[in-house]
């Protein structure tokens, strides 16, 4: 006799709270044994208004509630607003401004990518690698604290160019940390390669094939470990990325160790563009004066964040306010595929396979009202969504 | 056991963890700590309450007789107010031991000295 | 008075009380030696150098609030951590602490009810995992029985051949026999690597803590209870290790024997923390295998060590 299917399967949720997410959002998976059968993905947990606020901003305030959209990833949302707002006033900032972009970034990227490596290893039990590699991440946060005054949330771009500038001390001393970098990042490689467990929890786990990454529109590193060869530094580049030359790192196994030695050798390619970079830092001004109103424009710009293509759009109408400010994360692009790489997969695979593709939830919530009895969309203003907000957390 | 060397080399190498507050790492140069008014170069011209992104300043009067009240817990630390200052009447300082336990500790206030006209 | 004595015995030293405190100790061992592997402190600050941090942990978990959810099994529910506790403390009391075959009860076959102990443990985890109805614990139990059948007969099997090499099956006995000739870790060192392993999968340390993997279910079995329950779940997790310690230096390292100058009983101290290190080590080394890599591999590569290991007792003088 022949059970109906939903007597062997259950739902598990993963998430809000979870210890596998680092940030809330919500994953219902429908399980049968060790087998995930279908997942449904429910974003909107983190959502703070923050397209909203940006209306009420002039464009000098706005860049400092930009780089507050995410923590590890606020220099790449700085730059492309900065980019974005430097194009709508038809500007372009000086030669050693777009080097010193390009480096901070790069060290950025180097950042992020440790971090990652780190909670991918605490994802499949493997606490060691998540200790030395935040031990190792510390040398790269001190060297963004010495260039631009702030562990996190650098508030170095702006829009013109750069705020400070870069010392022959500080041009030292990332040299040395990038030389120490480098030795730990290859003996990170080497080991990754070697390490049994580590292996044989990642090789064939979470594939997703690279038709389905094309159709279903991935970014990233998570595109390029399925042997697609696409970054926005290459093919649209932005900053100095025309002038120094690096290598596009692709991997065809498809699975989450492809994605993991793409970021380590995508870690080794940044280090070398910052050491270029050092050598070929012109002089010059590191900023231009720029007017505080912009007139009447619509301009879009993109940018290869850590965690894959970063989208801003602005549209604005000849004040010092944006009109309307649209940001599209990476994050939001993968969940797609995630959704489709776990299906099939086991439940302890569903951790490392959501790590994969680095999530930054924070950075994703955006939210459209939309009324589902008349099907039209709504725009509230900022009172409005306050004051809903406010009643709807006083009735919970 | 690929890292087995590297853990075995670890176990007699002192910890790398910095015990704070018994050790105390140094802050470096050009770190955005705290901002502090110089009241006798300041102008008040109110630029600096303009491009505050978060309302931490709040000026009384305008020009020469303005004072400030100062919220450093809305504070971003992001020194846009000593870039927009004309006179250079705004530093950051190096200090970033702020935590307190209300909101009227975190209030700065900057008056006039009493001999100034 | 003898009744008393052993009374005595069995409650403080080297009993219950004596297994419990020693247990705390073997927990601070093991977390500082795997905090300096990994080049950062550990416990400090409670206690010299943290040693009254795994006692403020129990403290401080009795003193928690007591949560017990509406559609749990209820007296299922709250027997569960006790026996937990009660089964690896009643196993520790056969193995020689004081002296060379001088456990605190004894008798020919107690080898046998040793093991049963062990997999009588594996089966109380999943009974405390299904009376939670909840579906992490649900699934955390299932993991728990999964791994039972991985690692309960490698582990029978070498924690028999030293018993057919001595001849006997109690552990006295078998402490007795090495006291007198050489220990079996130099005559089956197969089967102390096959132990040592299949012990990490008893007591759920990494490699093998897949029932109770924290970042993919939440807390696995463990996920329901709360204040006093989860304080003795923890406490039966310590003196579960220290019976693990304790068995592999009775059984491979010649229990508390050694040369004149040291009293037996800081013998067996030292042996028991020298085990504990090597736990402590594997720990630091691996990351977590999936279920059935873990079944999958116990039954191709340590069943057949293990059986290696019972044709070379049989073969070799």
């Amino acid at each position: 006799m022949k059970l109906p299917e939903s007597e062997t399967t259950f739902q598990i949720p993963i998430g809000p709270q979870h210890p596998a997410l680092a940030e809330s959002e919500n994953f219902t998976f429908t399980v049968d044994g060790e087998t995930v059968v279908d997942v449904k993905a429910r974003l909107g947990y983190v959502h703070r208004g923050i397209e909203k606020a940006l209306e009420n901003g002039t464009y000098i305030q706005n860049l400092y509630l930009i780089e507050r959209i995410c923590g590890i990833c606020s220099h790449a949302h700085t730059l492309c607003y900065s980019q974005n707002i430097d194009e709508a006033l038809g500007i372009e900032a000086p030669p050693r401004a777009r080097f010193i972009r390009t480096i901070v970034a790069e060290l950025g990227r180097v950042h992020s990518h440790y971090l990652w490596l780190g909670l991918a290893g605490h994802e499949i039990g493997f606490d060691t690698l998540f200790m030395y590699t935040w031990r190792d991440r510390e040398v790269v946060m001190d060297l963004q604290e010495l260039i631009t005054g702030n562990r996190v949330n650098f508030a170095l771009f702006t829009i013109g160019g750069v705020r400070r500038d870069i010392t022959p001390y500080a041009i030292e001393q990332v040299r040395k940390g990038v030389k120490t970098l480098e030795e730990r990042i290859q003996y990170y490689k080497k080991m990754c390669a070697k390490e049994v467990t580590l292996l044989k929890r990642t090789v064939g786990v979470g594939v997703l094939k690279p038709s389905q990454a094309i159709n279903l529109c991935a970014v990233g590193p998570l595109l390029r470990a399925s042997g697609v060869k696409r970054d926005i530094r290459k093919d649209d580049p932005h900053a100095a990325y025309d002038e120094v030359p690096f290598n596009v790192i692709t991997y065809d196994g498809c699975d989450v160790a492809s994605r993991l030695f793409v970021r380590v050798d995508e870690v080794v390619e940044s280090l070398n563009i910052i050491r270029y970079a050092l050598e070929h830092l012109p002089d010059g001004p590191i900023r231009v004066k720029v007017p505080r109103r912009v007139p009447t424009h619509e301009t879009i710009s993109r940018v290869e964040a850590p965690r894959g293509e970063l989208f801003h759009y602005v549209k604005s109408n000849g004040t010092d306010k944006p009109e309307r400010y649209k940001v599209r994360t990476p994050t939001l692009a993968n969940i797609p595929s995630v959704c489709e790489m776990l299906k099939g997969g086991y439940v302890a695979d569903i951790p490392i396979t959501l790590a994969s593709i680095d999530p930054c939830f924070c950075c994703t919530d955006r939210v459209a009202i939309v009324d589902a009895v008349k099907g039209k969309k709504r725009v509230w203003t900022w009172e409005q969504l306050s004051r809903y907000s406010e009643k709807w957390h006083g009735r919970r | 056991m690929a890292m087995e060397g590297e853990v075995i080399r670890n176990a007699i190498k002192k910890p790398v963890t910095v015990r704070y507050p018994f050790e105390k790492l140094p802050p470096v140069e050009g770190l955005r700590g705290e901002p502090v008014w110089d009241m006798l170069k300041c102008i008040g011209c109110g630029l600096c309450e303009r491009d505050c992104p978060t309302e931490t300043i709040e000026m009384i009067g305008r020009g020469r007789t303005a004072e400030f009240k100062i919220h450093l817990d809305r504070c971003a630390y992001c020194a846009q107010c000593a870039e927009s200052c004309p006179v250079d009447a705004i530093e950051l300082t190096k200090e970033y031991e702020l935590a307190a336990y209300t909101h009227e500790q975190l209030l700065k206030e900057y008056q006039r000295p009493k001999n100034q006209s | 008075m003898e009744a008393y004595l052993k009374l005595l015995e069995i409650t403080v030293f080297p009993g219950i009380l004596f297994l419990i405190l020693i247990g705390f100790f073997y927990e601070w061992v093991d977390r500082k030696f795997y905090a300096r592997l990994q080049n950062r402190y550990g416990p400090l600050h409670t206690g010299p150098g943290g040693l009254l941090q795994p006692f403020a942990d129990f403290v401080k978990l009795l003193a928690k609030e007591d949560i017990e959810p509406e559609a749990v099994d209820k007296h299922t529910f709250r027997v569960m951590p006790i026996i937990l506790l009660a089964l690896p403390l009643i196993a520790a009391m056969y193995v020689p602490v004081t002296d060379i075959s001088r456990a605190v009860v004894s008798f020919e076959g107690d080898l046998v009810f040793i093991v049963f102990i062990l997999t009588m443990y594996a089966v109380s985890v999943f009974l405390a995992a299904w009376s939670s109805t909840n579906p992490f614990s649900t699934l955390g139990g299932s993991r728990a029985v999964i791994q039972l059948l991985g690692f309960e007969i490698p582990l029978a099997i070498v924690l028999f051949t030293p018993a057919i090499k001595a001849k006997t099956l109690s552990v006295n006995g078998i402490t007795l026999w090495q006291a007198n000739h050489l220990p079996f870790i130099l005559l089956q060192p197969i089967g102390f690597t096959v132990a040592v392993i299949c012990f990490l999968a008893e007591l759920e340390k990494v490699p093998f803590d897949i029932p109770e993997a924290k970042t993919e279910i939440v807390a696995g079995w463990q996920t329901e209870f709360s204040g006093r329950k989860l304080a003795l779940i923890r406490l039966s997790a310590d003196v579960e290790m220290v019976l693990a310690a304790s068995l592999i230096t009775a059984i491979f390292l010649a229990g508390p024997s050694g040369p004149w100058f040291i009293p037996p009983f800081i013998w067996f101290f030292i042996k028991t923390t020298a085990v504990i290190l090597i736990f402590s080590n594997i720990r630091t080394l691996f990351a977590r295998f999936r279920v059935d890599q873990m079944v999958g591999g116990s039954w191709k590569y340590l069943l057949p060590l293990a059986l290696l290991q019972v044709a070379l007792v049989q073969v070799l003088p």
